[in-house]
């Protein structure tokens, strides 16, 4: 059991990120922390994909010229669409905060229960 | 020598990912969160994936951490009263039970790095690997895939960038423009 898992560790830390994110997109009272929460998620998912590209003893997807038949690389396909992810989530993240500064800006706080309280007074 | 590397990446992901749950103070949390991005970037790059690293280096490292520092400066930093985050029971017994699932998954998943399984498929990668220089002429088969075989997907990508750059204006048109 041990082995089968030492023998999948990025799997295994791929499942951490995604709990660790999550838990704190649940349990964090901050805003910004959510959002840092969301990036772990993604990040772990990152891992995931490039995880399923790589090939033990192989090189990376830059193939030279006259390359050798047999030779074996990484696959550049997930390597992609990890590529395209991480430049759409950074973009979802500065939207997330753009919302947050004007959160703050018309309320004056950026903790979740406060917030909750401001709301059902008014 | 690589386990032992592989081994130091796993645990300081792991340690700074539980320090950004842990920590109470956000600046405290984006400076280790920075730390992350970077333990990411190197695990990427251990993992063949070297244009994947310097995305990550640049992109979560880089212009993630400079966006929640200037968020943290517009807004507000609050005090903590106290070092560490309370740990909330209930969210904490729903994740660990979503741990176990995870992991019962992953256990019937081939083992990291074992040559043609997951992604043997001929159709593709092997296609690629193949005739990226002959089509396109770039050896990097990644930047072949990304502006050459998927160009539209990649135009697709800069229109959402774009989009959410509108849509931060339009969101902070007030904060930023009527107080000046």
């Amino acid at each position: 059991m041990l082995e089968t898992l030492a023998n999948r560790y990025t799997y295994v830390l791929f499942a951490l990120l995604l709990v660790v994110g999550l838990y704190m997109v649940v349990a964090s009272s901050n805003l910004v922390k959510k959002i840092i929460g969301l990036n772990i998620f993604q990040t772990g998912l990152f891992l995931f994909f490039v995880t399923t590209a790589f090939v033990d003893g192989g090189s990376s997807p830059v193939i030279p010229k006259e390359a050798d038949a047999g030779a074996a690389f990484a696959s550049p396909l997930p390597q992609v669409l990890v590529l395209t992810a991480i430049v759409v989530g950074v973009a979802l993240t500065a939207v997330a905060l753009a919302l947050v500064i004007r959160i703050y800006d018309a309320y004056g706080t950026l903790d979740e229960k406060t917030l909750r309280e401001v709301r059902t007074d008014e | 020598m690589t386990e032992l590397f592989a081994a130091a990446l796993f645990v300081f992901v792991l340690v700074t990912a539980l320090a950004t749950a842990a920590l109470r103070d956000v600046l405290g949390v984006v400076v280790v969160f920075a730390a992350y991005s970077l333990g990411t970037a190197l695990f990427y790059a251990f993992l063949l994936a070297p244009d994947v690293a310097m995305t990550e280096a640049a992109i979560g490292a880089g212009v993630t951490t400079l966006l929640l520092l200037l968020t943290l400066a517009k807004t507000v930093r609050p005090t903590p009263d106290q070092w560490l985050e309370r740990p909330n029971l209930p969210a904490l017994a729903v994740f660990g039970a979503l741990f176990v699932v995870l992991v019962a998954t992953v256990v019937e998943f081939p083992a990291v790095g074992e040559p043609g399984v997951m992604w043997d498929n001929p159709g593709v990668t092997q296609y690629y690997i193949e005739n990226a220089y002959e089509d396109t002429g770039v050896e990097n088969a990644v930047t072949a895939v990304l502006a050459g075989y998927r160009g539209f997907d990649t135009f697709g990508e800069a229109v959402v960038v774009f989009s959410a750059g509108i849509a931060s204006l339009i969101v902070l048109r007030q904060v930023v423009f009527t107080r000046e």
